[in-house]
């Protein structure tokens, strides 16, 4: 859905992006992260037409961006991190002007209010205006005006900054709708916990480059090579060495009671594993699978990052 | 309602209070006004309060609130989501320009009522040209205000947000005021053509209300993405060559050409952006042989530069006589024209340097010392041939020789800086 190839953007005296150079599938939530400074801003203003970078191609739902670049905003909804509302208007103008101005027929556009103010819970505001609305109520508002216009790409930059932690939550349901009913998002934020919630992808940028860009939760029934946690009821000595004969363990650590390994077998491998487990007379009181986290996947794709560093 | 910025300015600007409270206010101040005329010129008093009131609602009220149609969507934030909009720039710019004056329209057309009917009624002449005049004077504003503070949007948007240039407009409104004071009477002399005075005005302020309109649409085509070529700013000067060297019967109007594209070279090179990557950029485009967006990405000030050159070249070709009116003989077309391409190399040079924020203000600090205080010392301790140097423009032959010096010096600076920053 959105493809980025050798995108280099200058501010004067720096290089905010750096050849960067990746794709977005269709229906995905990619997560975007990175430190303060690492052009996560500059690369969703230039995915949004808003920025011409010095080299580079972008494509979105198969249009230039670059090229044509008000051609492409008919696919797109984007948030900026400091986004502004008609402070004057009540919100029921807010979203007739933002439909009619991305072009919806105006017989559409009555019925394009009442779905994105049902779908952002918003109906009880319609009459408010925007000048007068809470926090959390400006970002539903605000994100109301990005996707009236049903687009196929939502580019969302910190759109859980300064919420409480209900509004997040409502905002995590949002998003999850939203992909479920076909639409792709880039989403940057710096709280990693809120991304895990909806994110199936991760693509960490650092210093204007990429560092990792992958998928996060796989289909638990393909998955191949999962980290798993087996906790025993007592204690039990042989523990460690049992593990190491099983090929295909690969054993991260052990204690008598305790083990962090990477399993290399789907789930009825997995079953079997500990009905073998059982047979040979330990106490299995759980064996989890242990799915790591945007946090620890960011850390990761960072330390991995300064080890190959010069 | 086909224009949704159009509409949501109505939204913005009209409430039922204002609807009713502004023809109220009105009608006091006019009643007051032929309550307090006591030699029974009624209709004169009427025809005056109702010209200053217009041009203080439309004029500068209206000014004010056109300023603000840029200036608030970059403060409140709201620009990006106008420049993703599927509006086109003239429907982006038409319900900003008359949208944001709206309110100043609707009373703006109940002083032109009173201004119609007292006028008629007083046998002022040309009461209908100066009615159009007026009208057109306040598009003339509201336009030119979008256009410039779109246009400096671009590099100086804290600025734009802080205010934008509505200061400016006051220039002109005091400048154009007098024009309705003057005798009626008087002619205007145009290309031999003698004219009458309100319909000229007429005319010229129709004129420029369509450059200004014109301005406006081609600075939101840019803001909004929508990619043009670089002909609009050099047919202005043409235009404005044009008209000014009307004034003059046309015996001036190669020179007349030649100053007024200097200057708007000086205005757009000091009021646009230029970066090292803008330049870079074209640089990238020019070795992807891609020469329309070359030509697109282009900035305005090389265009007018190249007018100048064209004008030098035509005055150097075309007379050898002494231009009339000006000090500047025909020998001196060619150094003007090289004057101008060392200053805009100069302020490249401090463009492109690491720290170039205070590129122009350095520029203009250079340009004082290189042209006035460097000839001044130097003639005042009797180096002659140094005061050439520096200020070559009455050395005669050699004038040329020492400018195309200058000039390639201030290009060779700015490759080396280049090179350098590269």
């Amino acid at each position: 859905m959105i493809k980025i190839d050798g995108l280099t953007f200058d501010y004067p005296g720096h290089r905010a992006l750096n050849e960067v150079t990746f794709a977005v599938d269709s229906g995905s939530v990619t997560a975007l992260v990175g430190p303060n400074g690492a052009g996560k801003t500059t690369l969703m203003r230039c995915i949004a037409g808003l920025e011409t970078p010095l080299v580079g191609s972008i494509t979105v739902n198969g249009m230039d961006v670059i090229e044509q670049p008000r051609q492409a905003h008919r696919f797109m909804g984007y948030l900026s991190d400091f986004f502004g509302l008609y402070q004057d208007l009540t919100v029921a103008q807010c979203l007739e002007y933002a439909a009619a101005t991305q072009g919806l027929p105006a017989d559409e556009i009555p019925a394009a209010i009442e779905l994105t103010a049902s779908r952002l819970n918003l109906g009880g505001l319609l009459n408010q205006s925007a000048g007068s609305l809470s926090r959390g109520q400006r970002q539903r508002a605000a994100i109301g005006q990005a996707i009236i216009h049903r687009p196929k790409v939502l580019l969302l930059d910190e759109p859980a900054s300064g919420l409480d932690p209900e509004a997040r939550a409502d905002l995590a349901s949002l998003f999850r709708q939203l992909q479920a009913d076909g639409m792709t998002l880039l989403v940057s934020s710096h709280i990693l916990a809120e991304l895990d919630e909806y994110s199936t992808h991760m693509l960490a940028l650092s210093d204007g480059r990429i560092l990792e860009n992958r998928e996060l939760k796989p289909s638990r029934l393909a998955e191949t090579v999962r980290y798993l946690h087996l906790e025993l009821a007592s204690a039990d000595d042989r523990l460690h060495e049992w593990l190491n004969q099983n090929p295909q363990v690969i054993l991260r650590s052990a204690t008598p009671e305790h083990a962090e390994f990477d399993f290399n077998g789907d789930v009825s491998a997995q079953a079997r594993l500990i009905r073998e487990l059982v047979e040979a007379g330990f106490l299995v009181c759980s064996l989890a699978s242990h799915k790591e986290n945007l946090q620890q996947s960011y850390l990761r794709s960072i330390a991995t990052h300064r080890e190959n560093l010069p | 309602m086909n224009n949704p910025e159009f509409k949501r300015n109505l939204w913005l600007s009209f409430s039922l209070h204002r609807l009713i409270a502004v023809p109220l206010l009105l009608a006091l101040i006019f009643l007051a006004s032929a309550m307090s005329e006591l030699q029974g010129n009624v209709a004169d008093s009427l025809y005056s309060a109702a010209t200053t009131l217009f041009i203080f609602i439309v004029w500068l009220w209206g000014t004010r609130n056109a300023n603000a149609a840029i200036v608030d969507e970059l403060r409140d934030r709201t620009w990006d989501q106008q420049r993703m909009s599927a509006l086109g720039p003239w429907t982006m710019t038409w319900g900003k320009l008359f949208g944001s004056t709206s309110f100043n329209w609707y009373a703006g057309l109940m002083c032109l009522l009173v201004i119609a009917t007292s006028g008629l009624m007083a046998r002022k002449p040309d009461v209908i040209a100066t009615l159009l005049t007026l009208c057109f004077i306040g598009v003339l504003l509201h336009a030119a205000l979008i256009a410039v503070n779109l246009h400096t949007s671009q590099f100086d948007s804290k600025n734009i947000r802080q205010g934008g240039m509505g200061w400016l407009a006051i220039i002109p409104v005091f400048i154009l005021i007098p024009a309705f004071s003057n005798s009626r009477e008087m002619h205007v002399s145009w290309w031999g053509i003698q004219a009458d005075h309100a319909l000229f005005w007429l005319a010229s302020a129709a004129l420029f209300a369509a450059c200004a309109t014109f301005a406006a649409w081609r600075v939101m085509s840019n803001a909004l993405q929508v990619r043009t070529m670089p002909w609009a700013w050099p047919a202005l000067a043409c235009i404005l060559t044009y008209y000014s060297a009307g004034f003059i019967d046309g015996d001036a109007l190669l020179l007349t050409g030649l100053l007024v594209s200097g200057g708007m070279t000086y205005a757009a090179l000091f009021s646009e952006p230029n970066t090292r990557l803008k330049w870079q950029k074209l640089r990238l485009l020019q070795q992807n042989r891609n020469w329309r967006g070359w030509l697109e990405n282009l900035p305005l000030w090389p265009t007018t530069l190249a007018l100048v050159f064209i004008f030098a070249l035509l005055i150097q070709l075309s007379s050898s006589r002494e231009l009339p009116m000006s000090p500047l003989s025909p020998g001196l077309a060619i150094p003007f024209a090289l004057m101008i391409l060392r200053d805009a190399c100069i302020l490249l040079f401090f463009s492109f340097s690491p720290n170039s924020r205070r590129a122009a203000s350095a520029t203009v600090a250079y340009l004082m010392v290189l042209d006035l205080l460097l000839p001044f010392v130097a003639g005042v301790a009797g180096l002659d041939a140094l005061r050439y140097f520096f200020f070559p423009f009455d050395a005669g032959h050699g004038s040329t020789l020492i400018m195309i010096l200058h000039s390639t010096t201030a290009i060779a600076l700015v490759n080396w800086r280049l090179k350098k920053t590269q």
